[in-house]
This record gives C-alpha cells, structure tokens and sequence, in this order.
C-alpha cells in the first residue's frame, strides 16, 4: 500500500481512520513545534496542532492535491497560529536560556545567553506575519517561494516581511543594548 | 552587531526543537475520542462533472468510420434505390401525396361576392 501523505489522505477523504491516526502521528510533533515557536507557549500550541489535525479529518473530502500535503498543513497551522495570536499575550520561550553552542568563556556564553533571551523577547512583539516568516525562514529552513506558499502572498512581499521583520528584530536588540 | 553575527543568533535563538514526547501524546489522547463528521463538499459537484474524460474510445470511433463508409458505398453503387422506388410507388397509390393538396387542378366556382 502507498503510504504517502497524498495515498494517506485519499483515504482519509473516504472516512479511513487508521489513516488518520498514520497522518497524525507523523505529522503532530513536527506541528506542535511549529505551532510553539510561533505562539511561544505551549498549551496555545497544543490547541493549534489539535485543531489542526482535525481539520485533516474534517476536510479531507473537499482537499485536492494542488500543492504537497505537508504545505497545505503547513498553511493551516500558520493560520490559526496568526487568528490566534492577533491579541494574545506571549510568553517567553521556555528554552530561550538554553545555549549548547560552545563559548570561549563564561562571561562570553552569559553575553549570548542574554542576547538570545532579548531576541527571544523581541520575536515575540513582532508583527504576526513578519513572525510567522522569521520562523519558517530561519526554523524550518524553508526558502522564500515556500513560505510565499504558505503564506499565501508572493515571494517579494516574502522577502520584504524578511527585511522588516530583521530590521524590527536589529533595533529592539540595540535599544536593549543602549538601555544598559 | 554585523549582519553574520546576527544572522547566527537569529538561526541559534529560532533552531529547531522537536517537543517532547509528553506533550505529543498529550495532543494524540485529545485526538483519540471519536472523530467529528467529515465535510463534504456539494460545490465540488459540478467539478467532477466538469472534470469528467470526453476522451474518444478509438473503438467506437473506428466503428463510426466503418458505418460512414458503408452508407458512402451503398450510396454509390445504387443499391438502395430500389427502395426509394418502392417508396415512390406506395405514395402513387396513397393518392398523389402531398402534391394533390399544393396544387388543386378545379378553379373555384361561382362568383366574386
């Protein structure tokens, strides 16, 4: 039997549970952690992979192979990701203390530390798209025409989210380092 | 801060991390009760009618050539006429057909009112 997420979803668009759960196991850990680096809390994101995964289920009959199943899942986790973070609050990155990259010193390492720490917080006041393009760019790895993809926009308006979003991110790091 | 070092704090704050195994199967126990109905979509009907194959079953269309060149051939070898003829004899005897109704051979009598 094919087990491609496409094969997999076809099955699913004729009520096939056990190729529902199959979709869902390999795709949930990787939506939670999208979802989690977007809304920067856990149990938000925890509400997002799982409406998201029963969106699988629910529009399965109407989905069409237009584009590969993980983009389209991809989309709809960014969506509700931005409906939902429209108002409300974040909460810093649990892991934003965590550094594991090798340092000369300590005093060097506490100095990364405390710049991730204010990225992290500056992530976190951008604007929901410029957001949402930052992660997937430097998160997943994807390039612009993916994320135009995803975000439903074209890959210059990508690119210039890209631009602000950094810009945004570059000054909030200076007024931080100024403001000691 | 240069563009390099900033580029890799960026990639180093926002590196991937899968989350715990706790927090999936937390998501998969929310996911295991019944499912909710499925959506269909009766919009997509006029879709599927749209996107229905008009291909030409070659079969039929050699089928269809066949029969044209049967009636081009009995068509030029005068085999069928015998049959319009026998049509011909059949509305003599009906009465002179239609003819007899277009074209009435007595003036009408009396005179004009």
């Amino acid at each position: 039997m094919d087990d491609s997420d496409e094969a997999l979803m076809a099955w699913v668009a004729r009520g096939d549970e056990p190729a529902y759960r199959q979709l869902t196991l390999r795709h949930l850990p990787a939506m939670l952690g999208l979802a989690r680096r977007i809304l920067g809390n856990t149990a938000d994101a925890e509400d997002v992979a799982q409406e998201a995964m029963l969106r699988v289920w629910t529009h399965a009959p109407r989905w069409q192979p237009l584009a590969a199943f993980r983009t389209w899942l991809t989309r709809v986790v960014v969506n509700l990701c931005l409906d939902r973070k429209r108002r409300a609050p974040w909460v810093a990155l649990e892991e934003a203390g965590e550094v594991v990259d090798p340092a000369p010193d300590a005093s060097e390492a506490a100095e990364y530390d405390e710049r991730e720490r204010l990225l992290a917080g500056a992530i976190a006041v951008l604007p929901a798209r410029q957001r949402a393009a930052i992660v997937l760019t430097y998160s997943e790895g994807m390039s612009n025409a993916q994320v135009a993809e995803i975000l439903e926009t074209s890959v210059s308006a990508v690119e210039t989210l890209l631009v602000r979003g950094k810009q945004n991110l570059r000054a909030r790091l200076r007024v931080s380092d100024e403001g000691k | 801060m240069i563009d390099d070092q900033f580029e890799k704090l960026l990639r180093h704050a926002l590196r991937r991390k899968e989350p715990s195994q706790t927090d999936v199967e937390r998501v998969l126990k929310r996911l295991a009760g019944p499912l909710p109905g499925q959506k269909f979509a009766l919009w997509r009907l006029p879709t599927v009618l749209l996107d229905w194959q008009f291909a030409p079953a070659w079969p039929r269309v050699a089928v269809l050539a066949c029969c044209a060149a049967l009636g081009f051939s009995i068509g030029i070898a005068g085999i069928d006429r015998q049959f319009v003829n026998a049509d011909a004899v059949s509305s003599y005897v009906g009465g002179g057909g239609i003819g007899m109704i277009a074209f009435e051979p007595d003036p009408f009598p009396g005179g004009r009112p």
